[in-house]
């Protein structure tokens, strides 16, 4: 008997800015929906461990998609990509969020995104408020400086596996070995977008002197920081939530900064807390 | 008690050359480094995934391609079985600590896979400071 999992993979278009894009998205279960956003150059299967949580799959319907130019979503399929570089904005990022929200005609769904996801739930919560339940915005900060790097798509070395072992580190020692490495393979396949993604994240991502704008009582903000995050370290993620009306900090001790995908068990427990809290509040 | 650095060459040497992972993808890694322990300098010397030889007395003119540089208590924490947030990498110390990359950082980008392996073995290792 073959052994099926409940997950179900679909494409479908969006318009986004003017860009055609199909995207991917992997889906399993019933009841609020959560939207997923995998980190920057990677894909969705950050999330398989949350898309098979029985638990959490009784009462939220999970969405987790491929972002344009990752996994299987391809780059857009009207225009000549191949002739510009690829950098991210956050009102590009926020347009895309948006389409795919509509075109799936989600009800005010939450937000969830993890590094770069993270930082684009900040975003989503200042600027689109009245568009989503609530945002849990992981390993996030108002600001995320360093890491636009050349050495991501550097021609003289390994690309693929510069990205994957140079973010082997935001990883805690503790996350199972299986877990970190599935995190760095699936690393060695986004090299080209990776530094693109970064100019979100690095640069074109900063909210500071802006939080105080964030409305919690139409949009609540639970963010989420690993204890090895080195990126986004814990004290960023505190002095962010704190800047920011109503918001809430909870820290996840002995995980790093892909904690969906490197050691699911123990963040499931914080996600479950962050869970109760947005229903506490909506 | 420190171990001594010829001991730690040895327990490297041998840690590194029957290291699965290493051995899995270590056909090109052949470069020189040198990590700089404060009180202890030693220069690894890699040629096709294998220790070729340590230097544990580098002289001011020996060569390597890149440097790791820290406080030997910076080290004393790579050293730990399950190092503190912080010490836990070399990219997490050089953002957060007082690591220094310098160099020809390109051929650490080369080796990054198994040169951060490599690193890692620190944990079961020690160090000579």
């Amino acid at each position: 008997m073959a052994k099926h999992s409940p997950v179900i993979g679909r494409y479908v278009t969006i318009d986004v800015d003017g860009y055609e894009y199909k995207v991917f998205y992997l889906r399993n279960g019933s009841g609020t929906p959560i939207l997923c956003q995998h980190t920057a150059g990677c894909h969705n299967h950050q999330w398989r461990g949350l898309l098979e949580d029985e638990h959490i799959t009784k009462t939220y319907d999970i969405i987790a998609y491929d972002l344009a130019r990752h996994g299987k979503s391809d780059p857009p399929h009207n225009r000549e990509w191949w002739k510009e570089e690829y950098t991210l904005t956050a009102s590009h990022y926020m347009n895309f969020i948006i389409a795919l929200s509509d075109a799936l005609e989600l009800d005010r769904p939450i937000f969830m995104g993890s590094s770069f996801g993270g930082n684009v739930a900040l975003q989503l919560a200042l600027y689109h408020p009245d568009k989503f339940r609530a945002v849990i915005p992981v390993e996030a900060a108002e600001h995320a400086p360093g890491f636009f790097l050349d050495w991501w798509r550097h021609p003289h070395a390994n690309a693929a596996q510069v990205c994957a072992s140079g973010v082997w580190d935001l990883m805690a020692p503790q996350s199972p070995d299986m877990d970190r490495w599935l995190t760095w393979h699936y690393y060695t396949q986004g090299a080209e977008v990776f530094k693109g993604d970064l100019f979100f994240y690095s640069v074109d991502h900063d909210l500071r002197g802006k939080l105080g704008n964030i409305d919690t009582k139409r949009c609540p903000v639970i963010m989420m920081t690993g204890t090895y995050d080195f990126l986004t370290p814990p004290e960023a993620t505190e002095n962010t939530a704190r800047q920011i009306p109503g918001g809430i900090y909870i820290e996840m001790e002995d995980i790093g900064h892909f904690p969906m995908s490197e050691n699911y068990p123990l963040f499931a427990v914080y996600l479950n807390e962050a869970l109760r809290i947005v229903e506490a509040r909506t | 008690m420190v171990m001594t650095v010829r001991d730690w060459a040895v327990r490297f040497g041998e840690a590194s050359d029957r290291d699965q992972t290493i051995g899995a993808m270590a056909r090109y890694f052949t470069c020189a480094y040198m990590w700089d322990m404060g009180t202890q300098k030693v220069i690894v010397e890699m040629v096709d995934g294998k220790v070729y030889r340590i230097n544990t007395d580098p002289q001011p003119l020996d060569a390597y391609d890149f440097v790791l540089r820290a406080s030997a208590a910076t080290w004393r924490e790579f050293a730990k079985p399950i190092p503190a947030p912080m010490y836990h990498g070399i990219w997490a110390a050089s953002f957060r600590r007082d690591l220094k990359i310098e160099g020809n950082i390109l051929i650490m980008m080369q080796n990054l896979r198994n040169f951060t392996v490599q690193f890692e073995l620190l944990r079961k290792v020690g160090v000579p400071v």
